[in-house]
């Protein structure tokens, strides 16, 4: 048993070069102690970084190991990124990068990302790791201070949005994503790194920035999650569903960037029963589930707009019973206590009010 | 003595079975889940005592993330990482690495056991154990294989196992069970036996139909406290595949089982039209009663997709099939219904049951394909066609399941041209009275989609979109009645039509050639068209200004506009220009209008629209007033605005805030006329050390709801559907507004002194609503004092929710792989809800019976051991 910083994986792949594993922790130690310091002193010139770097590790200059399988098709074609910013670097390979970024590597190391590009690089030489997301480092190597010369993920890294979701799509385009170019997170100047971060484990699933998706969500959307913890909510404070059962934030037909074409057919998805179609259907409810229920929360019970009976008529005056305004003496408590506003009111007899399958169902009563 | 309902423990069957192989195979279960976010739901699953899944019982690596900086990187937006987690303890066998971990404890809670609090989380559980966390994972780094298992066990109503194994970049297959409840009433005391089956009977100590209120209380009162809600049991497995680098596969399938049961209706007609004057009776019954949920629901999706330089392909097909196990329940009503005195000697039948139906079995099948290729100008066009079709064809229940007879005779029960007010049970209550068997109704779905993005120059980018929606009713239901030859139904199980003389809910072209009923269903076609057209223009490295058009035409059939015509403008601006700072608005004004506006377009669907019908001799009573302008068809204006802005003050501490309004005005006299929504949020974050971070937000929101209505003042007979007529009078009229506000804050600290942990995290809502009401005169009100005069108004109590939650925890790491985890969660919840004033005292009143008297404030404290083992 070792710590995973220094595992099998870790020295696995160091075999290929050529420092051996411990030699390549010695030489890191040294680095890793000599730039410490600079790390805590932030302005410090950086310029003599590039003279301290092991010797250049193209990847091309290496051979394929026959033994191991072929690359996943995943990662098969994945090359070295383009970066308009530094238009004449060169690729250095993953131990240079690592000289300097131990630590991120040793997070890095255990994540799909890593998995994935590690192995492929082992099949197939010319596949490039870190340079695959952050294009190639010769540049940044020689200037490590100057920004853009490296494709940076991060804010103030120097690197334009675009630049950044395009690296990222190189490999990840299509699907989800197929609709990103025009969606409303895209126009708004939303990277892929706002919501991913790759380099560690920061989630369980989904390579996120924080902890969950609705974490992440709602580093920009605090005030819609805030909504989840009203009276009802669907379970999402519970960690039983997540803003992504809904919604594809990576863009999608609706302007709302729901994951079907229509409201309904979202809310159907876990709500099937509602579908119908019905014997006897209500106009608003096969309209929009939203006519009536706020779907992030509501201080009413079941997710309703507003409280009934004002909720139903804001819609029903029809002669008689459904137009009466309902007040304090209508209550209960009241000697008029009138089933229109106790309780559950309306829905207590128009208790099928999704549709009813019932012949004898137009009014929702059965 | 609790009825324990949702704790059926699940039976494998189906996938269910499937996935536990899986999950066994696999030595239990997962952590990649489905997770697509283009297709399905299950992108998420944990439990409230980890809603992360795991990260929680994660400890942060005390190096940070970089040797070059202690600094946390930040998003491109500006929000500060995460810190990255320490590296695991890592086995080796046979060239797969392996590490995991595994939590086991106690959770301790109060006696208090309410709705609220244990909505979606099973606290009390079973008497076993907890399984806080099983997260093992092994990946083998020659080839990129690997596979997880995480779970997590709360009890067996709540409790999530996960699989996943695969190549990365090249398969995945994943499996998951899961079990969640929903809590719906704690403390519900239905007077039924069979609580959760579909025939719910009264006890002996009850007469069915014949019952006082007093003998009801006291069934009530003595039933045993209930508890009510559902337990969603889903399975899923799923599989994605790489078939080239470009091409991939995927198929999702999932399986959900609901059971359980929830409050529902029963209405055996108005009670609180006769307590009062000028009738003073008991009359009509007003049941709550318990429906029984025994249904599935099995999702399929399944497609292809390429990826290519130049094209990009994706077909899809999604289908769904929902099973409910019933398609009715039945129920007995205790109350005994009285004809109005308005005809001497009138007896009314002797109704005592009734009958809701249930969900009905539905198909659902979508085809979608999309084709997206890249073209000149750094631009895309993507084209999306999709065709689906949504039917059911459940065989229909009989319009009444009473025996004998129902409504009103005269002096005695007896079938006859004497009594042509009672009716033949047996001619109702078999599905020889329908038109047809089985529903056999179906909706077919058409989307057009096509969009364009250009980017001619670095600093411009355009775009246009047009999508076309429809959806087709391919059936209409008659509700006619071969025996009898009339057309209609029985209302509210025979009720209605024996207390009230001549209101049973048949038209008869002979017998009741004016009687005014539903007799067909309402198809609602729905053709939609959505275009717009935008700009975004970088006029700066540092600044985006966006401008999008937007144009929907919508067309419903059968809905009071034919046409309704939305534009929008919107206006975007994103903003980096100042160091430290991110900020976006967004601004919308929206202008919704549509040709005319036809207060009664569903004089199709009844009996009026029938040969042979005569009008009264008074006219056709109106269906509503020609003022009701309803609020999804009438005309508005919007104005919305959306600020965001985050601030990074010093290189460790991140400030968000943001500020939204959505104001909408419609244009109606009667109907919803305003609806207004603001909000702000601000959040402190501040990251003091490498494991130690503390934040802060306060929040404030609100929504203001107008509406107007008015009372008619003609008995159901008006003919004059004028506002200000004489039938809708203006002194009738009366205005509502309902106001919700709610104050938010939060504190979460973690922080590490020496080698405890410490955790802290409070959150408070006050949520509070008021709704008020004013009217034109005392007519509007349903029930006036008899001192009202004049103009006035009121309102309701505030309706409050209040919660104040508040975590504190420690963790003690006793070796490398060993910790202990000890925490107390103290929550308090304080809600008012007017509705059920009074129904603490008596779930009974008149020939009315509630189930609960809503939900219940708590006060609750847990206390968590939990034991955390590395593997």
């Amino acid at each position: 048993m070792r710590s995973f910083r220094h595992s099998k994986l870790f020295a696995l792949n160091i075999q290929k070069f050529t420092f051996n594993f411990w030699i390549t922790i010695a030489l890191s130690s040294v680095l890793v102690l000599g730039t410490v310091g600079m790390a805590f002193a932030q302005k410090q010139p950086h310029g003599d970084i590039a003279k301290s770097l092991p010797a250049t590790q193209l990847s091309s200059d290496k051979q394929a190991d026959p033994s191991v399988p072929r690359p996943a098709p995943g990662f098969a074609q994945a090359r070295v990124a383009s970066n308009p910013q530094a238009p004449g670097a060169k690729p250095v390979g993953m131990q240079t990068c690592i000289a300097c970024h131990q630590l991120e590597a040793d997070h890095f190391t255990h994540t799909l990302h890593a998995l994935g590009l590690i192995s492929a690089n082992k099949a197939e030489p010319n596949i490039p790791v870190c340079e695959a997301c952050h294009g190639p480092g010769s540049a940044h190597a020689e200037k490590p201070t100057v920004k853009g010369l490296i494709i940076a993920y991060t804010q103030g890294g120097g690197t334009p949005i675009d630049v950044q979701t395009k690296t990222c799509l190189t490999c990840h385009s299509g699907g989800p994503r197929d609709h990103w170019l025009g969606s409303v997170h895209q126009r708004n100047d939303v990277s892929c790194s706002d919501c991913h971060n790759p380099m560690a484990k920061f989630s369980v699933e989904g390579a996120m920035a924080k902890m969950s998706i609705n974490d992440t969500c709602a580093q920009c959307h605090k005030d819609v999650r805030l909504q989840f913890n009203r009276r009802s909510h669907m379970p999402l404070p519970e960690g039983q569903m997540s803003c992504a059962d809904c919604h594809n934030p990576h863009g999608s037909l609706t302007n709302p960037l729901l994951k079907t074409n229509t409201v309904n057919e979202t809310c159907y998805q876990c709500h099937a029963e509602k579908r119908g179609p019905f014997l006897f259907e209500h106009a608003p409810v096969r309209e929009s589930c939203l006519n009536c229920h706020t779907p992030h929360g509501s201080n009413q019970n079941t997710l309703l707009v507003a409280p009934i009976p004002f909720l139903c008529q804001q819609c029903h005056t029809q002669q008689r019973h459904p137009n009466d305004l309902q007040s304090m003496n209508s209550l209960m408590t009241s000697k008029n206590r009138d089933e229109r506003i106790i309780g559950r009111g309306c829905i207590t007899c128009h208790a099928n009010i999704h549709g009813s399958n019932a012949p004898a169902g137009p009014k929702f009563h059965e | 003595m609790t009825h324990l309902i949702s704790h059926r423990p699940a039976q494998p069957r189906g996938l269910r079975g499937l996935a536990l192989t899986v999950w066994a195979t696999l030595g239990c279960c997962a952590s990649l889940a489905f997770a697509d976010t283009g297709i399905g739901v299950d992108t998420w699953r944990a439990n409230k005592l980890d809603p992360s899944g795991g990260m929680q019982s994660q400890n942060c690596d005390a190096d940070g993330t970089s040797w070059l900086s202690p600094l946390q990187r930040r998003t491109p937006t500006g929000h500060l990482y995460d810190c990255a987690h320490g590296a695991p303890l890592v086995h080796e066998i046979d060239g797969w690495l392996y590490y995991g971990v595994l939590q086991i404890g106690y959770v301790g809670i109060g006696e208090q056991n309410t709705a609220l609090w244990n909505r979606y989380t099973d606290w009390r559980g079973d008497d076993l154990p907890i399984l806080g966390l099983l997260d093992l994972q092994w990946i083998r780094p020659s080839d990129g294989s690997y596979a997880n298992v995480r779970a997590s066990r709360i009890s067996s109503d709540d409790q999530v196992y996960q699989a996943v194994f695969g190549r990365a970049g090249a398969y995945k297959v994943q499996a998951f069970i899961r079990d969640m409840p929903n809590i719906l009433s704690t403390d519900a005391r239905p007077i039924w036996n069979g609580i959760g089956t579909s025939n719910l009977t009264l006890p002996s100590s009850l007469t069915p139909g014949g019952s006082t209120p007093d003998q009801v209380a006291a069934v009530s009162a003595a039933a045993p406290l209930t508890r009510l809600g559902v337990k969603r049991s889903k399975q899923g497995l799923s599989l994605s595949t790489y078939l080239t680098p470009a091409w991939t596969a995927y198929l999702n399938l999932s399986d959900e089982e609901r059971k359980g049961t929830r409050p529902y209706g029963g209405p055996f007609f108005f009670a609180f039209a006769f307590e009062g004057p000028p009738f003073s009776l008991l009359d009509g019954g007003v049941n709550e009663t318990v429906k029984p949920i025994n249904d599935s629901t099995l999702n399929i999706t399944t497609g292809l997709r390429y990826a290519g330089p130049q094209w990009r392909l994706d077909f899809s097909y999604t289908g769904s099939f929902y099973r409910d196990k019933r398609s009715a329940y039945t129920y007995q009503s205790p109350f005994t219904l009285s004809p109005l005195p308005v005809v001497p000697g009138a007896i009314s039948a002797p109704l005592y049951q009734g009958q809701m139906s249930t969900e009905p079995d539905n198909d659902y099948h979508t085809i979608q394909a999309t084709a997206t290729r890249k073209i000149p100008w750094n631009g895309e066009l993507s084209v999306s066609a999709a065709g689906g079709r949504m039917s059911q064809n459940d065989p229909l229940i009989a319009p009444i399941n009473c025996q004998g007879v129902f409504g009103i005779g005269i002096g005695n029960l007896q079938l006859g041209p004497q009594n042509p007010m009672l009716y033949d049970c047996n001619s109702w209550n078999t599905t020889d009275a329908l038109s047809r068997k089985t529903a056999d109704m179906r909706i077919d779905t058409t989307m057009f989609d096509a969009r364009i993005v250009l980017a001619p120059t670095a600093q411009w980018s355009l775009r246009s979109a047009v999508k076309f929606d429809r959806q087709d009713y391919r059936n209409v239901y008659l509700a006619y009645n071969p025996l009898t030859g009339q057309y209609g139904y029985p209302s509210e199980n025979g009720a209605q039509g024996s207390i009230v003389p001549g209101e049973i809910g048949f038209f008869d072209p002979v017998t009741a050639p004016s009687a005014l009923t539903r007799v067909r269903s309402l198809p609602l076609d729905i053709q939609t068209v959505d275009a717009n057209v935008g700009a975004d223009w970088r006029f700066s490295d540092k600044n985006t200004l966006g401008a999008t058009l937007a144009y929907n035409r919508y067309e419903p059939t059968h809905r009071e506009r034919t046409q309704i015509d939305t534009s929008s403008a919107k206006l975007t601006w994103v903003n980096r220009s100042l160091d430290g700072l991110t900020l976006r608005v967004n601004y919308t004004t929206l202008k919704q209008t549509g040709n005319t506006y036809t207060f009664d377009p569903y004089a199709f669907t009844w009996s009026k629209s029938l040969p042979g019908y005569v009008p009264p001799v008074t006219g056709v009573p109106v269906h509503t007033v020609d003022a009701m302008r309803k609020y999804d068809m009438s005309s508005r204006d919007e104005n919305k605005i959306d600020v965001m802005a985050t601030v990074m003050p010093r290189d460790d501490m991140t400030v968000s805030a943001s500020v939204r309004g959505d104001w909408n005005r419609y244009d109606a006299l009667i109907g919803r006329q305003g609806y207004d929504t603001a909000g702000a949020t601000l959040q402190w974050d501040w990251q003091f050390a490498t494991r130690s971070a503390v934040g802060a937000y306060i929040a404030w929101d609100r929504s203001r709801l107008g509406m107007s209505n008015v009372q008619d003042q003609a008995g159901g007979a008006g003919v004059d559907p004028a506002f200000g007529g004489s039938t809708y009078p203006r002194i009738g009229q009366w205005w509502a507004t309902d106001t919700q506000r709610d104050w938010y804050a939060g504190l979460t600290l973690n922080h590490d002194i020496g080698r405890v942990r410490l955790d802290l995290n409070w959150n408070t809502l006050y949520s509070r609503g008021l709704t008020g009401y004013t009217y034109a005169g005392p007519t509007a009100l349903a029930h006036p004092l008899s001192n009202q005069i004049g103009a006035g108004g009121g309102a309701f109590p505030a309706m409050i929710y209040r919660v104040n939650s508040i975590t504190a925890g420690v963790t003690v790491p006793f070796t490398q792989r060993i910790s202990l985890r000890l925490f107390d969660t103290y929550e308090r919840g304080r809600i008012n809800d007017w509705h059920y004033l009074g129904l603490d005292q008596s779930l009974v009143a008149g020939n009315r019976v509630y189930l609960d008297a809503g939900p219940r404030s708590y006060r609750e404290n847990l206390i968590a051991l939990l034991l955390t083992i590395t593997l």
